[in-house]
């Protein structure tokens, strides 16, 4: 007895034995290749740049690009302002995967552009033609991990070429597909743009697959050939796009969408911007030209002035934007032409008309309006002038509405008088989720203002 | 479970019951009997014999169930002479009194003379009968159809004839054709294919998988499906191993030849789309001019964007088998079989897109209705031939080779309601009109030489040396897109269309995969006795180095505006004006995620062996070791984490199984095996595509899945063709892969991402049952199989949480595994008439509700509804080497449904959806395919 049991012992020994050397034997080997980190080059104006940097771009200094640069993890690049960057056309672009500063200031902004490049901004210039939409260089791409983007006071310029080899898997697409003015993806990371300047992509200025963001000041000229808002937001991100200017993007303004989101429920505060003739340059009718709110999108839109806009905003039914958390009012709509003022409250959508918007809906709207129905709008042609110090309205003669898409000599500021003054709501606040500091993070979250538009009457909001 | 699949159940029992209660006999009189090969005691359908007497002169063939008779004779003495191919004829005296006359023949084969390998190789073994002796003799589980069955039934692709084998499930492709298997249940990855036992590389870009309906049908002697591993056979076969079983040598000369031609009946109301594929560039502009060349709007001509219309294409099939023995003694066999098709087809396709994110609570959104036009034409090449030279008595060598060449022309037309934007109701908003132009190519080479060779008595050897290629070209895939809106006047009622111009981007894509196989197989068998009976004892292995090479590079045009920054209005593609936006986007996109390269050695050894336990009792077990070396290769950056990379495992495959004979005619079979599935080529490769809605990445970190399996069996062969088989099978999978979502855990959750997994372990069980039986000319096949199996992985929820905010979490699902029906039944009644030459057939597939399509949402999968199919085949023989046939499929005209079940809000009101049916699920899909017919004639020497 005692045998047969110490024999089982042996033999569940050996089972045992047997069954952990199989284990073993099966075991499954990887051998995967992990990058190296080389090591970063401080800046130099001495020779065009390429590869990893990391340092201080001085003052008055003007540095080249020949290449693809990268901000390594844990890596910081600081523009002192009167920076200026030439990128050589096409080849190059910015990778950050650590932190990117660029502080420049009003009197002395800094430049990220391609040099040698002359604007062609008359009316009825031929599209085809022009350098805005040329897609010269591959802009300023933050990695999937990059902490932190601060522009402060910068001008970036004709974004848009084909992204090559670095920045096209950075951002998962094929090496000869656009890029932006400035891409950013990660909703950990804070991104500040400020009192900056956009002129010319091929696709939208700024797009955005999640993060913390505070979008203040800035303007967008002409951007997007038949496609773009002035800033794209995607899933997973949350924050501010106030007291921006846009005009002549080839969709909206600003447009907020919680598409490919995960845990973080995208939730845009779009206040007091002045969006003026957007939405021209796309064909397929119905794609928004101003504000705009779909798939599971949280926020609050208040205090927009909206001119010769193919759109009023739109808040999308299919797939919805997020109706219960989303606020808004006291937008103010201007239209000299019926087919934008018949589409103040966009056919085919479920923007609620707000009593306190402008016109007021209860002077145009039928009785029975259901939510996206047509109605006519022939009433509010040319009504409501908001009267800026020197803007296109009514429509300069000669021009059509798809041709205004610069600032030029205008100015977007109101004349005391008008119907915007004082018709501002401020009820709320600024998301408020990124550090205040003078380099690190915002200057100043402007809370909203009590002037509909990116202009106060009291000198505040936007400084362009 | 609704009322239908009831009924169906009820049906299928009804007839097994029947055929159950018919194994009874019905006897006349006059002289009777059966015809049997003299070696492998197969009956010999088909077998002519002539009766000579004082009076008369008769003639009657042996039926389905072997058997002859003469009716009525007066008595006397007669001469019978049975005749049969292949065999040497035989004649016997009979002498005829009062009473019923009992001969039986036993007819000898011509290459019996030679040696045993050659009865297993003759013409016969094309036959039912033989393929029955196979399923009863064979060690593993298998199902295997004979050239014979293929050549009556109505399907002309080795894909749709799987449709017909127990057990078994095809993929469709957007043509109707099946395409992939799914045998029990398991999905297409959890298969191998074979060609005469030798594995085949896939054509397909990415995955492992070989589809199908590449496979001209006429090529095959037989289709045999193995559901259970043994030692000797490669351990990749979780669900099962297609051994397509190519022509062989026939003993004597042996010729036959088909054409046919045919029509789709679709193509009359939707005239088949052709382009002109003459224009088309085999190679992207950056193949041709290398890497660094930015390609000009000029590169990229347009006629393959431009369409004529015949609504009266004539399909057509060829086909021509010569085979013959050579030499003094018949030493040299040589078989050549090639085959074309051209076949026309049409879809008629209603599809709600589904916006990929769904709204809070998962409920359902839609974007677009998508009504397709779909144009297929498919030219099918396949040529194999093979030679042989039997040395002398035990030396054998074999050479063979198989090209397959498909070539696919396919229009989609669609007309795109975009739901989403400015819709106010059915018959308002944009409308989008996309074209897309697809020519793809796909070849399968495989040449091997094979060597038999007997070692004294006891031991034999033998090899395979195997070279294989499997390539994919899809030059210049091409789409564009227009649009037109149609409005409402709010004040007048009025619709107003806007002119039709052009939209957004013009796409041209150039992709070509190629995968390079060279393998040494090599067995070593000694047949001993042990306690003096038979017993074999097997040992061998396999070396193979695998080499893939995958290409990607897509272009985007982009539609200009007009001088005056309007878009263009469309007159035709030739004048439509595209051209790049941004510096170098005309550049090669070849650095993307597709574009990379992997490498796989399998290294393999196994030992079997076979005893027989007692005289009924036969044991077959042993152990194969597998050693996988794989690597890859991408075309990223140096500062991309993953960017290359080597995995390596071993597996220890063990399996035991046993059979029982419970007498002659049955046999009682246990298997248990454990097997492996490896991830496909693309799922290990890190590389990242971001996409609209969500991105894609590989997973260096997936593990192959294992599984066990376990098998029980009763087969009943009463007598020629006849069976019954009664089977159970239970699957435990360990490590399945399956496509999820990216856990929040890992370093990059910034967008949704989809990337293979490994889950847990899920397990499959199920029934099939399988009964044949012919009754004088008339004979009935019917199978039936239960399969059931869970799994259960992580899918997104997007809910709202306490502080009102919508929130994705990860919730946990069970359900089947893709591609499972619960229910799976195939039907045929048969007809054949020997001395008429008259072979009819019915065939009736039912497939009962399964996954086509995996959401990463909770509650979203796509399920396709039960979807029945009836064919219909027919041939007459003519003075004696012809026939007349003819195929008719789809007779009922069956769409293909596919359904999401959720509550179904889209039945009223401005948001109501086209192709509803009931608010207890939404209807995504409808496809119509209409019947399409054949009519050929047959000579056979």
């Amino acid at each position: 007895m005692k045998f047969i049991k110490s024999r089982n012992i042996l033999l569940l020994i050996l089972i045992a034995n047997i069954s952990v050397s199989c284990k073993k034997f099966e075991q499954r080997y990887a051998d995967i290749y992990h990058p190296v980190a080389t090591p970063s080059n401080p800046v130099s104006d001495a020779a065009p740049l390429c590869g990893n940097v990391k340092g201080t771009m001085l003052s008055g200094k003007t540095y080249t690009l020949g290449c693809d640069i990268t901000v390594q993890a844990g890596d910081t690049l600081l523009l002192q302002n009167n920076v200026h960057i030439n990128v050589v056309s096409g080849a190059a672009g910015i990778l950050v995967n650590g932190t990117l500063l660029s502080i420049g200031t009003k009197d002395n902004p800094n430049y990220i552009t391609v040099p040698g490049i002359s604007k062609t901004d008359q009316l009825g210039a031929n599209p085809n033609n022009d350098p805005a939409f040329k897609g010269s260089w591959r802009g300023i791409v933050g990695g999937a991990n990059c902490p932190l983007i601060v522009i402060k006071w910068t001008h970036i310029e004709f974004g848009g070429a084909a992204s090559g080899n670095l920045i096209g898997p950075a951002i998962g697409v094929a090496a000869n597909k656009n890029t932006y003015d400035l891409y950013f993806q990660n909703q950990l990371g804070t991104l500040i743009v400020e009192d900056s300047w956009f002129y010319g992509s091929v696709d939208d200025p700024i797009r955005i697959l999640g993060g913390k963001l505070a979008i203040y000041r800035n303007t967008f000229e002409k951007c997007g050939y038949i496609g773009g808002e002035a800033i794209n937001i995607k899933g997973g991100s949350v924050g501010d796009f106030a007291y921006n200017l846009c005009i002549g993007m080839a969709t909206n303004g600003p447009k907020s969408s919680n598409n490919g989101g995960t845990t973080i429920q995208t939730n845009m505060r779009f206040f007091n911007n002045t969006i003026i003739n957007c939405g021209y340059r796309r064909a397929q009718t119905g794609r928004g030209g101003s504000i705009n709110y779909e798939e599971g999108s949280a926020g609050k839109f208040y205090n927009n002035l909206m001119v010769n806009c193919r759109y009023g905003p739109r808040v999308v039914v299919s797939p919805p934007a997020d109706t219960t958390n989303l606020q808004y009012g006291n937008n103010f709509n201007y239209g000299d032409s019926l087919s934008v003022t018949s589409q103040f409250y966009p056919v085919g959508f479920i923007t609620k008309p707000q009593l306190t918007d402008l016109p007021d809906p209860r002077t145009f709207l039928p009785a029975n309006y259901q939510l996206g129905a047509a109605y006519d709008g022939t009433s509010l042609i040319g009504k409501n002038n908001p009267m800026f110090i020197n803007g296109p309205v009514p429509l300069p003669t000669g021009a059509n509405l798809r041709d205004i898409s610069v600032v030029g000599t205008y100015n977007f500021a109101l004349k005391a008088g008008s119907p915007c003054i004082g018709k501002g709501y401020t009820g709320f606040k600024p998301t408020g989720n990124v550090q205040i500091n003078p380099i690190y993070g915002a200057t100043e979250l402007t809370q909203p203002g009590k002037d509909i538009g990116a202009f106060q009457s009291d000198g505040s909001g936007n400084h362009h | 479970m609704d009322i239908f699949t009831n009924y169906v159940r009820y049906f299928y029992l009804t007839i097994f019951l029947c055929i159950l209660f018919s194994f009874t006999r019905v006897m006349a009189s006059g002289i009777r009997g059966s015809v049997y090969d003299a070696v492998s005691k197969e009956t010999l359908i088909g077998a002519v014999i002539k009766l000579q007497g004082p009076t008369v002169t008769q003639s009657s063939s042996a039926n389905l169930e072997g058997k002859y008779s003469f009716k009525n004779l007066t008595p006397g003495n007669y001469i019978l002479t049975c005749t049969y191919v292949g065999y040497a004829k035989t004649t016997k005296q009979v002498t005829v009194s009062n009473s019923i006359a009992e001969v039986n023949f036993n007819l000898l084969p011509f290459s019996s003379a030679l040696n045993e390998v050659i009865v297993s190789s003759t013409a016969s073994k094309e036959t039912d009968a033989s393929a029955r002796f196979l399923e009863k003799n064979t060690n593993q589980v298998v199902n295997i159809l004979s050239a014979k069955t293929i050549q009556l039934l109505p399907d002309i692709t080795v894909a749709n004839i799987m449709q017909r084998v127990s057990g078994v499930v095809i993929d469709r492709s957007s043509s109707g054709e099946g395409r992939y298997p799914v045998i029990r249940g398991m999905d297409k990855r959890y298969n191998t294919t074979l060609v005469n036992g030798i594995k085949i590389p896939s054509p397909d870009n990415n995955n492992r998988y070989v589809p199908l309906d590449l496979f001209p049908a006429e090529l095959l002697q037989n289709l045999e499906v193995s559901k259970s591993l043994i030692p000797s056979m490669e351990g990749d076969a979780i669900g099962g191993t297609i051994n397509l079983v190519m022509k062989d040598a026939p003993s004597q000369l042996f010729i036959q030849a088909n054409i046919a031609g045919g029509y789709s009946a679709i193509l009359a109301n939707q005239p088949f789309q052709a382009f002109n594929h003459g224009v088309i560039n085999k190679k992207s502009p950056a193949e041709v001019n290398g890497s660094n060349y930015i390609a000009a709007p000029l590169d990229f001509p347009r006629g393959n964007l431009s369409y004529s219309q015949n609504s009266h294409p004539v399909n057509s099939t060829y086909g021509l088998t010569i085979g013959d023995r050579f030499g003094k003694n018949k030493q040299f066999g040589a078989v050549v079989s090639a085959s074309y098709q051209d076949i026309y087809r049409g879809t008629n396709s209603s599809y709600l897109f589904p916006n990929p994110q769904p709204a809070v609570n998962n409920i359902p959104a839609f974007a677009d209705i998508y009504l397709r036009k779909y144009s297929f034409e498919d030219r099918r090449f396949g040529a194999y031939g093979k030679l042989d030279y039997r040395i002398k008595k035990g030396q054998k060598l074999s050479l063979f080779a198989t090209y397959i060449n498909t070539n696919q022309f396919q229009t989609r037309s669609t007309v795109d309601s975009i739901l989403a934007i400015q819709r106010t109701g059915p018959g308002n908003g944009n409308v989008n009109f996309q074209q897309r132009s697809t020519w793809t190519i796909q070849d399968i080479f495989n040449i091997t030489l094979q060597g038999e060779h007997d070692l004294g008595t006891k031991f034999k050897f033998d090899w395979s040396g195997v070279y294989s290629m499997a390539k994919q070209q899809i030059p210049d895939q091409s789409i564009f897109s227009t649009l037109e809106s149609i409005t409402t006047d709010a004040a007048t009622g009025a619709t107003k269309t806007t002119p039709l111009v052009l939209d957004g981007q013009m796409t041209r894509e150039w992709f070509h995969n190629t995968d390079q196989d060279a393998a040494f197989y090599a067995n070593l068998t000694y047949q001993p006795k042990v306690f003096g009976k038979k017993a074999e004892f097997k040992t061998g292995g396999l070396i193979r180095h695998k080499h893939r090479d995958n290409y990607d590079n897509p272009y985007a045009l982009i539609a200009q505006q007009t001088a005056s920054n309007q878009p263009q209005v469309f007159t035709d593609i030739f004048n439509a004006q595209y051209a790049f936006s941004g510096v170098y986007t005309g550049g090669s996109g070849e650095i993307n995620a597709n574009t990379y390269s992997t490498s796989e050695d399998i290294d393999a050894g196994y030992l079997q062996g076979k005893i027989l336990l007692s005289e009924k009792l036969e044991a077959l077990g042993g152990l194969r070791i597998e050693h996988t070396y794989d690597s890859y290769q991408t075309a990223q950056p140096a500062v991309s984490d993953g960017r290359s990379g080597t995995i390596h495992y071993n597996d220890i495959l063990p399996s035991l199984q046993f059979k029982y004979a419970l007498t002659d005619q049955q046999n009682l079979r246990v298997a248990y095996y454990k097997a492996l599935s490896r991830p496909g080529y693309f799922e290990i490769v890190p590389t990242k595509t971001v996409g609209e809605f969500y991105s894609t990445v590989g997973n260096y970190n997936l593990n192959r899945s294992k599984a066990d399996n376990l098998d029980l069996r009763y087969e009943f062969f009463p007598g020629a063709a006849d069976q019954v088989l009664l089977g159970a099978f239970y699957k435990r999978i360990q490590d399945p892969i399956e496509i999820s979502v990216q856990p929040p855990s890992t370093s990059n959750f910034n967008t949704l991402t989809l990337i293979p997994l490994n889950f847990g372990t899920a397990t499959n069980l199920g029934l099939e049952a399988t009964v044949t039986k012919y009754i004088g000319n008339f004979g009935v096949s019917a199978n039936y199989t239960y399969t059931h199996s869970r799994i259960t992985t992580d899918k997104i929820l997007l809910q709202r949480d306490a502080t009102g905010q919508i929130a994705t979490s990860t919730v946990a699902q069970s359900r089947p595994l893709q591609g499972q029906a619960d229910h799976i039944a195939n039907v045929s009644l048969l007809y054949k008439n020997f001395k008429g030459g008259l072979d009819m057939q019915l065939a009736y597939v039912y497939t009962g509700q399964r996954i086509t399509q995996l959401s990463p949402y909770y509650g979203l999968d796509y399920y396709q509804t039960p979807f029945s199919q009836l064919d219909f085949s027919i041939e007459k023989r003519f003075l004696k080497k012809f026939s007349i046939y003819s195929k008719v499929n789809n007779l009922t005209n069956s769409p293909l449904k596919v359904k999401i079940q959720q509550q179904n809000t889209f039945l009223t009101g401005n948001n109501r959806l086209p192709i509803q049916e009931s608010s207890n699920f939404i209807t995504v899909q409808k496809d119509y395919y209409k019947p399409s017919f054949l009519l050929g004639l047959r000579y056979h020497l």
